[in-house]
């Protein structure tokens, strides 16, 4: 008999890594929301950007050293075009911090702006319909229209 | 309209279109070597932004703390949402998961910042992230015809 699926008892009381990391996600986040805000009272968005860059430095030689490591096979031009697209999807999240920031310099607060730009996915999914040629499911249309009954609370 | 919900839409009309551009590069290469090259781009956006901004000394140490901090806390948390996805969580459950992030700001926010909001944004702000985690479930795929 395979052993390969079985879990000992102690393996099944532990939390799943997927869900560790998940949660790992939201209270990092969740914080950034936060830090952003007190930063805000103090830095313009620019100043904010430029230190938010700082904070990612250490991050960004990790994740080299992991890149380099476990150098994937990947072609020359699926390489070029994947990088083209990181390049592009780092400067437009950039400028969408910048705004992020300025949101919270004029006085937005956290609590109501992090919620309106988690609603980002509402472009997405628009925008993965209309160029990708994905469809939508019923959720994610029921999604769309409450994320526009939200952005109405949230503006009065 | 206030001002700072003007510039709340705009960031997240961007981060929503980072959602497409994000897809099609990881089509191509994997999400760490895709993390990286956003990574430079951000240097490289910092290095333009140098240009008009205005840093000046003095600035008070938790705000300076804050703003470096945020860097690594956003960085870390899109680090951590790949790890997520590749120890086996099911996408549309990770990512839905994930989408609950705001509701530890607003919680965060309300407690340590002392923000208050009135019954209309607390209801706009649940409606949000309930939203938000909607959109992030994946469709499921029409038969063929």
């Amino acid at each position: 008999m395979s052993t390969i699926d079985r879990q000992s008892p102690e393996e099944s009381r532990r939390p799943a890594a997927w869900l560790l990391w998940s949660l790992a996600t939201i209270a990092l986040w969740g914080a950034w929301g936060l830090v952003s805000k007190v930063a805000s009272e103090g830095v313009d968005a620019y100043v904010n950007q430029l230190l938010y860059t700082v904070g990612l430095a250490p991050l960004m030689v990790f994740v080299a050293w992991n890149v380099w490591k476990r150098s994937a096979k990947e072609s020359v031009e699926a390489r070029r075009r994947g990088v083209f697209w990181a390049f592009l999807t780092g400067i437009l999240g950039g400028v969408g911090n910048l705004a992020f920031f300025e949101a919270l310099v004029k006085g937005g607060k956290a609590s109501i702006v992090a919620p309106v730009t988690a609603l980002f996915p509402m472009v997405t999914v628009v925008l993965a319909m209309l160029f990708l040629k994905e469809r939508l499911g019923r959720v994610q249309w029921f999604g769309l229209a409450l994320a526009f009954v939200a952005i109405y609370l949230l503006s009065i | 309209m206030h001002i700072w919900l003007g510039f709340a839409a705009l960031a997240l009309i961007f981060w929503g279109i980072t959602g497409v551009t994000q897809k099609l590069s990881t089509n191509s290469i994997s999400s760490e070597r895709s993390f990286l090259w956003f990574c430079w781009a951000m240097v490289a956006l910092s290095a333009v932004v140098l240009l008009v901004a205005r840093p000046h000394q003095g600035l008070a140490t938790i705000v300076l703390v804050s703003s470096i901090a945020g860097g690594a806390l956003n960085g870390l948390g899109a680090w951590t949402s790949f790890r997520a996805l590749e120890s086996g969580g099911k996408a549309s459950i990770v990512i839905s998961l994930i989408s609950l992030y705001p509701l530890l700001t607003v919680l965060l926010a309300v407690v340590i910042l002392g923000e208050r909001l009135t019954w209309m944004q607390t209801t706009g702000a649940c409606v949000a992230i309930a939203a938000a985690i909607l959109l992030s479930l994946e469709g499921t795929p029409r038969p063929e015809a």
